[in-house]
């Protein structure tokens, strides 16, 4: 597993608007180690159980936090993203869909700089399955086991993460990047620690079209990855110039195709799917393939 | 949100970008009353691009060629945008062009600075062009740098810098996507001008620019109307040209779905993105967008529930089915409160597929047996 475990500590910032509330519910249920919620003004709450705290800093010096997942509005996410990364965590985890993205650029340059994991915007979050749930992933969906999943979409990781735990191929842990065309944490940190993770034997990299982070991804896979890769590029049959949902999913001036992605991929030794069906098939032969060495 | 370039301008100006002088016509009759001289240049106000090589700029000698030119031009359409108005300006004499712009870069994570000694050029295909990431906070020497490195001097270095500067400035402020000069010019007698500009506005900072309040409708040209009304009222939809109406939760699941229609040998009409956490009013509207669409011959929905309740979804697909029970529905339906939905579909005749590929193969299917006919 990476990034997250069942001793992580985690904040809620937000936790008491209806989003939050509503998840922070969940993701107590599922067995998160959630140790505090932030609202400003609304510090001495209780939320679900948790305490309320008015700032991250307080909220971190009470409760030992490491972890902060955030569920603010867009216009409030650079403010509550920074609070929480000069609080000195180590993992925020930024939910929010709508950031004006030079926001952002931002805070992405905030957490470069102090050295902090950013995970999103515009993300479900991350899931250890069995262990932690930070985030709005259904927790139901996945089951434990050597799958390493790394995704720029929630839905479509869900129906993935669903037919491979069908399958029995459980997951070590899921990571939802998020699909905006500005983010913190990207494919190569997460491929490395995915690499490094002895729990981890196979890694399924869920793209879409729209920029070059797969062309990237591709170029460190043949560099650094030494276990199988299978990718899948969502959009291979989207008409260019249109932006298919996410902020980021758009082919423009002829670049950010699902082809080249899925070339660049191919060529770098990764097993390329075209289905979800196929993502399985072809964990399935790399397990198998493992299994005999 | 794309501007018109006389908009563009408006906030260039705004910024303290020098501008040539202008006229904004709407009527060929207004060009009497313009107040500087003849050769004139006449551009049509599109969204589109390419509206040079489609005819859109003209130059006029004399009063009589300038009405009849832009009598012309305002009924001309480019790329499927109709001309909204002119722009009009005299003729510049022009020593020299640049290109400049401010966007975003998703590689570097950060706005940065794209530049060119050449200007009235298309950038994606030019070979001489300087990018610049620009660190946060912006410093007039990030616009000096990028001067320097289109090999500028002296003054015009420091003007072109000026220009750099004031066009962040503008970026920054306003949201933007992307501010770009193209050319930015440098006169035969040194002053450098903003010949032609693009604005994007970011679409998620809409609700927080006081300026742009209001303008989203005006500017959503390039969309058909159920694609502006989708967006409206923050849905996501594409139009395509198949027969199958895809509706979905979420970006990656919709285009995964896309695909797969599309390799199980179907056609997709619609890409409708209804997001997470969609209540019963929204899926009900999505439906009937995509159902008005005269093309669709079956729709395939399909929810996978992580925020989206599927007894809302659900108590949608009730009322959509009691108004229009002759519509051919395939739904895919997995999640949060997944018994009660099933319950209630059940009592309405309607069977859920629990699994994705079946949903997709029973589409495609149903879309090819003849209208009127059982499935």
């Amino acid at each position: 597993m990476i990034l997250v475990n069942k001793d992580t500590k985690i904040l809620v910032q937000g936790a008491t608007g209806k989003m939050g509330a509503s998840h922070t519910k969940r993701m107590l249920a599922y067995g998160s180690k959630l140790v505090a919620g932030v609202t400003p003004g609304k510090g001495g709450d209780t939320v679900h159980g948790l305490p309320v705290f008015d700032t991250v800093n307080e909220a971190v010096e009470k409760t030992g936090a490491t972890c902060s997942v955030i569920f603010v509005p867009p216009y409030l996410a650079l403010d509550a993203g920074c609070e929480a990364i000069d609080a000195g965590l180590d993992l925020v985890v930024l939910i929010t869909e709508g950031i004006p993205p030079q926001d952002t650029a931002k805070l992405v340059a905030q957490a470069k700089a102090k050295g902090v994991k950013l995970v999103g915007p515009n993300c479900p979050g991350v899931i250890t399955p069995s262990e932690t749930l930070i985030g709005i992933l259904p927790g139901v969906i996945f089951k434990s086991g050597p799958v390493g999943m790394i995704s720029r979409s929630g839905t479509l990781t869900y129906e993935i993460a669903l037919v491979l735990s069908d399958a029995g191929h459980g997951q070590s842990t899921c990571v939802g990047v998020g699909g905006d065309p500005i983010k913190g944490m990207g494919y190569p940190e997460l491929l490395r620690a995915f690499n490094d993770d002895p729990a981890t034997e196979v890694i399924v990299l869920i793209g879409e079209i729209g920029g070059t982070a797969e062309e990237e991804a591709a170029a460190f896979i043949k560099e650094h990855v030494k276990k199988p890769v299978v990718a899948y590029i969502a959009g291979q049959t989207a008409p260019p110039g249109k932006r298919m949902g996410h902020a980021g999913a758009i082919i423009s001036g002829g670049k950010g195709t699902a082809e080249t992605k899925m070339k660049a991929l191919t060529d770098a030794g990764a097993s390329v799917a075209t289905t979800p069906n196929e993502v399985v098939e072809m964990v399935s032969k790399a397990r198998a393939q493992l299994a005999r060495k | 949100m794309n501007l018109y370039e006389y908009e563009a301008k408006s906030i260039f100006a705004q910024f303290g970008i020098t501008l040539p002088p202008g006229a904004r016509i709407t009527k060929p009759e207004e060009l009497r009353k313009i107040h500087f001289g003849f050769p004139l240049t006449l551009k049509c106000q599109v969204l589109s691009g390419g509206r040079g090589k489609a005819g859109g700029i003209k130059f006029a000698k004399d009063l009589k060629e300038g009405e009849e030119l832009a009598k012309n031009l305002l009924e001309l359409t480019i790329g499927g945008s109709k001309t909204e108005s002119l722009l009009v300006e005299p003729k510049v004499s022009i020593a020299r062009e640049l290109y400049l712009a401010v966007t975003l870069d998703r590689t570097h994570g950060c706005p940065i600075f794209i530049g060119s000694a050449e200007g009235g050029i298309e950038i994606e295909s030019s070979e001489n062009v300087v990018t610049l990431p620009i660190p946060y906070p912006f410093h007039p020497y990030v616009a000096r740098d990028l001067a320097k490195k289109l090999g500028l001097k002296g003054s015009l270095l420091l003007k072109v810098a000026d220009v750099a500067t004031k066009l962040y400035r503008a970026f920054e402020a306003l949201d933007l996507d992307l501010a770009e000069i193209n050319p930015l010019v440098v006169t035969t007698g040194e002053d450098v001008l903003a010949l032609d500009g693009k604005i994007t506005v970011n679409d998620d900072a809409l609700g927080r620019q006081e300026l742009f309040k209001g303008w989203q409708s005006k500017h959503l040209v390039d969309l058909s109307d159920r694609e502006c009304r989708s967006t409206m009222m923050g849905l996501n939809l594409v139009e395509l040209d198949g027969d199958i109406g895809i509706l979905c939760n979420g970006a990656g699941l919709t285009m995964a779905t896309m695909d797969m229609v599309k390799k199980f040998g179907g056609q997709p009409a619609t890409f409708l993105d209804v997001g997470g956490g969609s209540d019963q009013e929204k899926t009900l509207f999505a439906l009937e967008i995509v159902n008005e669409n005269p093309n669709v011959k079956v729709i395939l929905l399909n929810i996978l529930g992580g925020i989206t309740a599927c007894d809302d979804v659900a108590g949608a697909l009730v009322n959509f089915m009691k108004k229009n029970p002759e519509t051919k529905l395939v739904v895919r339906l997995r999640g949060n409160n997944q018994d009660v939905a099933e319950k209630m579909l059940a009592q309405s005749g309607l069977k859920l597929i629990p699994d994705l590929q079946s949903a997709v193969k029973e589409a495609v299917q149903q879309s090819k047996t003849p209208v009127g006919a059982k499935a």
